[in-house]
């Protein structure tokens, strides 16, 4: 559209040249020009106008979406429209087996029920369970459940259920890991048997994510047709649009508050638009548009484990991994910048940068969970980051930067294009480090390319689970490689405290393991240890909501700025 | 004082155009540093004196952002309008003068080229040629040349008939020698003006495809950039960071337009007497 108007003005003045041009066959060749601008002017043209309806067609589906639900105008007290982002809706629908609530961002499958769930501190309380108990070498964990809970179609679910989903998910889960479960198996009606590969200690957390689905009603399309035992059920999945939720009248534990739950999925600034037009009850935000105030709407903050940070690879550069990919980084590599880069960036100057002030400071990629060790915390100190500087040998140059043997200090920081979050997060480091004289270049990179980039190049991550199995992916080593997963570093030490978590028998004491395993006293991945990743900020998730909604507590909500607002949308009430 | 005729206004607005091309450019290069610096203590300002442009969401000069960008523009659009020009000029050459086979081969690679969609094909080379700077200027002259030669073969094709060139090949001139001594010279009004005029259309080929995600990277100062960032925040009346980047851009291709249209009117004798 910018070009159109010098682009018609552009065809209208050169067809007048070519009628004059067609006269005179001495200027054949000049009209030849006009008669190539126009046709290009009109493949311009139609470019453009293509562009143009391309962007149209977007903000009509966001529109239509937005119109074509009731909300909260017409009255219903029992009923609530959520705005969600378009990541959000899943993909290959609402299948355990293919990420839902057991996927990258883990909450509560709603339409099927858990064995356990995450209470509010995080710690582990039943649901379909009546108890659990597991052996003195954590290889078989037994569960009985309930045995008066049915499907939404009816049929009773039985422990053959719960034994036949987990020994789905083994074997089709693409998203999550259960490769320590050797088997589960129904011993009778309502007890089931995990056997186990290797003892996990956490399998409790694994449960509360995992939704049971009915072996008889189980096939290649149940994503697009659940049946559960939760609190509610799918009524209608328009794709690209929304998902309508409707209460499970037979519901074996309290009856669901809300009886109808419609979520959009729509862009940010779409989202805000339809809270702007009334059109949502709730509607996810970011801290961008916290200055704004919208009638009838007040901005929800809820405190998360939902961080950002970046790695800094421990080992000098100079190896490859098996597939060729570089690993190591002479700079970061050395023990004393880590630490040094650690205590010089100011958190809390960066949330309120960035974040608005919508934020708190992470000191560890689990922060507020019960597995959490407060030896991370550390304090905001630059004159001490300079001193760790100086004596590692990183001394002020002339140009303001540091630099040792020649080598100037600094790396590139990456982040993923697109997130601008995380882009200024980038920044900010980048101008902080500055100070400290340390150069980060800041780079926008893709998906595709940033996992084996991050091998050798520090990456803004975003992580948070509630799970220590996060903690294991981050820090241990990788199960047959030489190094951990996402940023090469090893440590025997914590890889042990780690195993032995994994292989305790008590979650309270495993919890005591996976805290030693951040700091011992001795040696740990926290700024007295290793220090190999940099933790910067948990980021609150933030929400629109109308005045009059109450929405229920809200247990830390882990990374992924979704599912997780509705995991007790059953107990939301409107204000009578 | 003697009227200006039309000529003369528009050499008059030809240089002028030129001129502020010339300051756009090195404006740009001048504040390439001063464009990428962020400044959170000065973020989300409206236009103001000191912030002429306003700042965005990292309190970057948008000012200087818009400028530099529209120096890489600048500078992007000649590269790739000057390569493509050139791809053109040759194919349409050898379209003419290599006899039939070579006719049909590049008329039908014209063909090609121009029945796929330009965004299309723009987005298709530049992201498998991995985006990024190189990415678009791979892109954008591979899928501009098109018209321009289609138009240069016609040109060469009425020049054959002429006396001189059929004269020429009597004599014993090569085929090569014939279309670069003989027929070049005839052929460069059109190929300069037809160079220009690519301008415009390479500079809003950049923008749109750095725009929709597959150009430039998100940290240049790119205009595509500037504009598919302000999007998000234009719902919250953040204006000014896509209104005035937005102006620009039109402007220069406005520029660049006049540019060519003056070329054509002062090298084309038929307007000679306008």
């Amino acid at each position: 559209m910018r070009g159109q108007t010098c682009e018609d003005r552009d065809r209208r003045k050169r067809s007048g040249g070519r009628a004059a041009a067609a006269a005179l066959c001495l200027a054949a060749a000049l009209a030849g020009i006009s008669g190539c601008g126009g046709q290009e002017n009109a493949a311009g043209q139609g470019n453009a106008a293509g562009q143009g309806n391309a962007a149209g067609q977007e903000n009509g589906s966001g529109q239509e979406s937005a119109l074509g639900t009731g909300s909260r105008g017409t009255g219903d007290t029992q009923s609530v429209v959520v705005v969600m982002g378009p990541t959000s809706e899943p993909e290959a629908g609402f299948d355990p087996a293919y990420g839902w609530g057991a996927g990258e961002h883990v909450h509560e499958p709603l339409i099927q029920s858990t064995l356990t769930v995450t209470t509010e501190d995080l710690e582990i309380a039943y649901d379909l369970a009546t108890a659990m108990e597991v052996s003195e070498d954590g290889m078989t964990w037994t569960v009985d459940i309930r045995d008066d809970v049915r499907f939404t179609d009816g049929e009773p679910l039985t422990a053959e259920d719960v034994a036949f989903t987990y020994n789905t998910l083994r074997d089709t889960s693409s998203v999550n890991d259960f490769t320590m479960l050797r088997e589960a198996v129904a011993v009778d009606g309502d007890t089931v048997e995990f056997r186990m590969n290797r003892p996990y200690s956490i399998w409790p957390y694994t449960m509360a994510v995992v939704g049971i689905v009915p072996e008889h009603a189980y096939g290649p399309d149940y994503g697009q047709n659940p049946i559960g035992s939760g609190r509610y059920m799918l009524k209608q999945w328009d794709k690209g649009q929304q998902v309508i939720l409707e209460a499970n009248p037979d519901y074996y534990g309290e009856e669901p508050k809300m009886k109808q739950v419609t979520v959009l999925f729509m862009e940010e600034d779409a989202a805000f638009a339809a809270v702007m037009a009334g059109q949502a009850d709730v509607a996810y935000t970011a801290a961008v548009y916290s200055d704004q105030t919208v009638d009838g709407y007040e901005l929800l903050a809820f405190e998360t484990v939902d961080n950002r940070g970046f790695n800094l690879p421990a080992i000098p550069a100079g190896t490859a991994d098996e597939s060729g990919v570089p690993l190591g980084n002479d700079f970061t590599s050395d023990v004393n910048v880590r630490r040094a880069i650690n205590i010089g960036i100011d958190r809390e100057e960066m949330i309120e940068n960035v974040l608005y002030g919508y934020g708190t400071p992470a000191y560890s990629v689990c922060s507020k969970m019960p597995w959490y060790s407060e030896a991370s915390q550390v304090e905001y100190d630059p004159k001490e980051a300079g001193r760790l500087l100086d004596e590692a040998g990183w001394t002020v140059g002339a140009d303001g930067f540091r630099q040792k043997d020649g080598v100037r200090a600094g790396f590139t920081l990456m982040y993923s294009a697109g997130d601008s979050v995380r882009q200024a997060l980038s920044e900010d480091t980048a101008n902080q480090l500055g100070e400290l004289g340390i150069d980060v270049t800041v780079e926008g990179v893709g998906w595709d390319v940033a996992y084996d980039r991050a091998q050798s190049t520090p990456m803004m991550w975003g992580w948070g689970a509630h799970t220590p199995m996060e903690f294991y992916n981050i820090y241990h080593t990788a199960p047959g490689g030489e190094y951990a997963r996402y940023s090469p570093y090893r440590s025997e030490t914590a890889d042990a405290y780690m195993d032995a978590a994994l292989e305790s028998t008590d979650l309270e004491e495993s919890y005591e393991l996976w805290k030693k395993a951040q700091w011992d006293g001795e040696t740990g991945v926290t700024q007295d240890g290793d220090i190999p990743w940099i933790w910067l900020v948990n980021i609150d998730h933030l929400y629109w909501s109308r005045t009059g909604l109450e929405i229920a507590e809200q247990k830390l909500h882990p990374h992924g700025h979704g599912w997780s607002i509705v995991n007790n949308v059953d107990q939301w009430s409107w204000e009578k | 004082m003697r009227r200006w005729n039309r000529r003369q206004w528009m050499a008059a607005l030809m240089v002028f155009s030129l001129l502020l091309l010339i300051l756009v450019t090195a404006a740009g290069l001048s504040f390439e540093e001063a464009a990428g610096v962020t400044d959170f203590s000065r973020r989300n300002l409206a236009p103001c004196p000191e912030y002429p442009f306003g700042t965005d969401f990292m309190g970057r000069d948008m000012f200087r952002r818009t400028v530099t960008g529209l120096s890489v523009s600048i500078r992007l659009g000649i590269l790739t309008a000057a390569v493509s020009a050139v791809i053109a000029f040759f194919l349409g050459l050898g379209a003419a003068v290599l006899g039939r086979g070579a006719d049909a081969l590049i008329g039908g690679l014209i063909d090609l080229v121009m029945g796929i969609p330009h965004i299309l094909l723009l987005i298709l080379i530049s992201f498998a040629c991995g985006k990024g700077f190189w990415g678009v200027v791979i892109g954008i002259s591979l899928t501009h040349w098109t018209s321009l030669a289609r138009l240069i073969r016609g040109e060469v094709l009425q020049l054959k008939e002429s006396n001189y060139i059929k004269i020429a090949s009597r004599l014993g001139h090569g085929k090569l020698q014939v279309a670069l001594a003989h027929m070049t010279p005839h052929l460069l009004p059109q190929f300069v003006t037809g160079l220009v005029l690519m301008f415009p259309h390479a500079i809003l080929h950049e923008a749109s495809i750095t725009f929709l995600g597959f150009g430039l990277p998100p940290e240049e100062p790119a205009i595509g950039v500037i504009l598919s960032e302000s999007m998000q925040y234009l719902v919250m009346g953040k204006w000014w960071l896509a209104l005035f980047p937005g102006l620009l851009l039109a402007g220069v291709v406005l520029l660049f337009h006049f540019l060519g249209q003056g070329l054509l009117l002062l090298l084309d004798p038929e307007q000679a007497h306008s």
